[in-house]
């Protein structure tokens, strides 16, 4: 094992310098570098932790990793209303390149988690990744939206959270307001085989929905023994942490195939 | 928006982003340090402190939004500190950074939480603190409280019911919260709390204290009042404001919106 610097560098890249990211740095020059797609919304906050530990545990494999954030999410510039999809599929481009000239390693792969996933997939040609790893990504767009709409509805009925029941006039799931054009794009969006050969890493505990048509066309899979509590009231304020997942992650990660 | 990241602290271990305003005025003299909330990194419960740091550069006031050692992006110091002495640290480093960046004298802190409770202990002792805003920071069950509480519950059965259902609920589902990053916050004494603030006050401190409806030791904007007594809770340099239908960490937008009017509004007429 090779030690790693150890010190993620904050970092602001992209067009005004609107993307904030951290790059961590390794101790010797490898073959390839990552890039940590993050999920949206509340699973970005969830997740936080886990990223941060899988690229230091990347880093201390010799691999130089950047995380980020989309614009209109994090410490990047823009506000939550802003979010949009494209956006983000451009973020990631923009981050791929940013890691490029950082790191000096042409080769790129790519991790996200959930939504970051699907991101990942779909831009995974624009970002020239060499593999993409992603974890329980969304692969039915409608039926996402359809769960997130539900656990709303029970958010604001929840009296372990609220004094009285409370309706709302702003589109929102779990704390982020939804705008109208990310709402269309989530709806439609569909599993499609990424460019580059996809890892997919399963700790749902019915199987991702979907991921037969992903095999199908080539795709490999991890189960992980642990479910992930993505969509339970109770937890949406809870760290995800997983060291299967992150054991899991680094070894799909660590080489350059 | 004018946003830097930085590294800094003694050791070098300390991520935040400082906020420039977004014009230069005599508010600029007054840095808002935005701590932890629990252990949510800093961009805040639902990135709460993004929306509030940036408002307040748009107020006219200097920011930093960051992480406490070990929080976060933020990683240890490797100095052997208890935590009270780390906290204060790493503030005394905050600090440092928005006089070098952006030439504040002042400082307010900003907590929610585990963050009200460290704001607090940082403004007990450091004397370029001007004021702090807690949110659910300290308050203690007083006989109104319990009044306020279980007198409603005794009239409605439904709610005993409900009450009920949910100790099921959890001793069939004991993993549910068993483990995992939880609210709780362990309060230091009454008395000790009270003689800290009226210290704080007399000292010439701004405090503003938000309760929300979502925790479970504060029922009635009154019970300020019980718990520290009338010379804190009418003291001029006291705001204190119950929000009885948001919950703690500002879940709706619309709440996160009302809270940022709230301070924003409260440090424009402190320091105009």
């Amino acid at each position: 094992m090779t030690m790693a610097t150890d010190v993620e560098t904050p970092v602001q890249f992209g067009g005004d310098r609107s993307l904030f990211g951290l790059f961590l740095p390794a101790s010797r020059r490898g073959a390839h570098a990552v890039l940590l797609c993050p999920p949206l919304g509340q699973d970005m906050i969830r997740s936080h932790r886990i990223y941060r530990q899988l690229a230091r545990g990347l880093a201390a494999e010799g691999v130089p990793v950047l995380r980020f954030d989309y614009f209109g999410t994090g410490d990047s510039a823009g506000e939550n209303i802003q979010l949009d999809w494209h956006r983000c599929l451009t973020d990631i481009g923009t981050a791929a390149t940013e890691l490029r000239t950082r790191s000096g390693c042409d080769t790129i792969m790519a991790f996200g988690a959930r939504l970051g996933g699907s991101l990942a997939m779909q831009a995974s040609a624009s970002a020239r990744f060499a593999k993409v790893v992603a974890w329980d990504p969304v692969l039915d767009g409608a039926a996402h939206v359809a769960r997130q709409d539900a656990m709303q509805q029970a958010l604001l009925g929840d009296l372990n959270r609220f004094a009285q029941p409370r309706s709302s006039m702003i589109d929102q799931w779990c704390g982020f307001p939804v705008p109208a054009a990310l709402r269309q794009q989530l709806g439609k969006l569909q599993a499609t085989a990424p460019a580059a050969p996809l890892h997919l890493l399963d700790s749902t505990p019915s199987g991702i929905p979907q991921r037969e048509l992903l095999l199908a066309g080539g795709a490999t899979v991890t189960p992980l023994r642990q479910p992930t509590p993505w969509d339970e009231l109770e937890r949406i304020e809870v760290a995800i942490l997983s060291r299967e997942l992150v054991e899991q992650a680094s070894a799909a990660l660590r080489t350059a195939h | 928006m004018n946003e830097t990241a930085f590294r800094f602290g003694r050791a070098d271990h300390l991520v935040g982003l400082l906020g420039a305003p977004a014009s230069a005025s005599s508010r600029g003299e007054v840095g808002v340090i935005v701590l932890n909330a629990g252990l949510v990194h800093h961009v805040g419960p639902f990135r709460l402190h993004v929306d509030l740091t940036r408002r307040l550069n748009a107020s006219g006031y200097p920011t930093l939004r960051m992480d406490l050692s070990t929080l976060g992006d933020s990683g240890a110091s490797g100095a052997l500190q208890s935590r009270e002495q780390q906290v204060r640290t790493d503030i005394s480093d905050a600090m440092a950074l928005l006089r070098a960046q952006a030439g504040c004298t002042r400082f307010v802190l900003i907590g929610l939480c585990s963050g009200a409770e460290n704001a607090h202990l940082a403004a007990c002792t450091e004397p370029s603190i001007a004021g702090a805003v807690f949110l659910d920071g300290y308050a203690y069950r007083t006989l109104g409280f319990r009044l306020r509480h279980y007198a409603p519950r005794l009239l409605q059965p439904a709610r005993i019911a409900r009450f009920l259902a949910r100790r099921m609920r959890k001793a069939a589902s004991p993993s549910i919260g068993a483990a995992e990053p939880s609210f709780s916050v362990e309060f230091p004494p009454l008395p000790q709390v009270r003689d800290e603030l009226a210290d704080m006050l007399q000292r010439g401190l701004r405090l503003c204290f938000i309760y929300s409806g979502g925790v479970s030791y504060f029922n009635h904007l009154r019970q300020f009042r019980e718990c520290f007594g009338r010379h804190i809770a009418t003291h001029g340099g006291a705001s204190v404001h119950f929000l009885r239908e948001v919950d703690h960490t500002y879940t709706l937008v619309e709440d996160r919106q009302r809270l940022v009017d709230m301070i924003d509004a409260w440090l424009r007429a402190q320091w105009p």
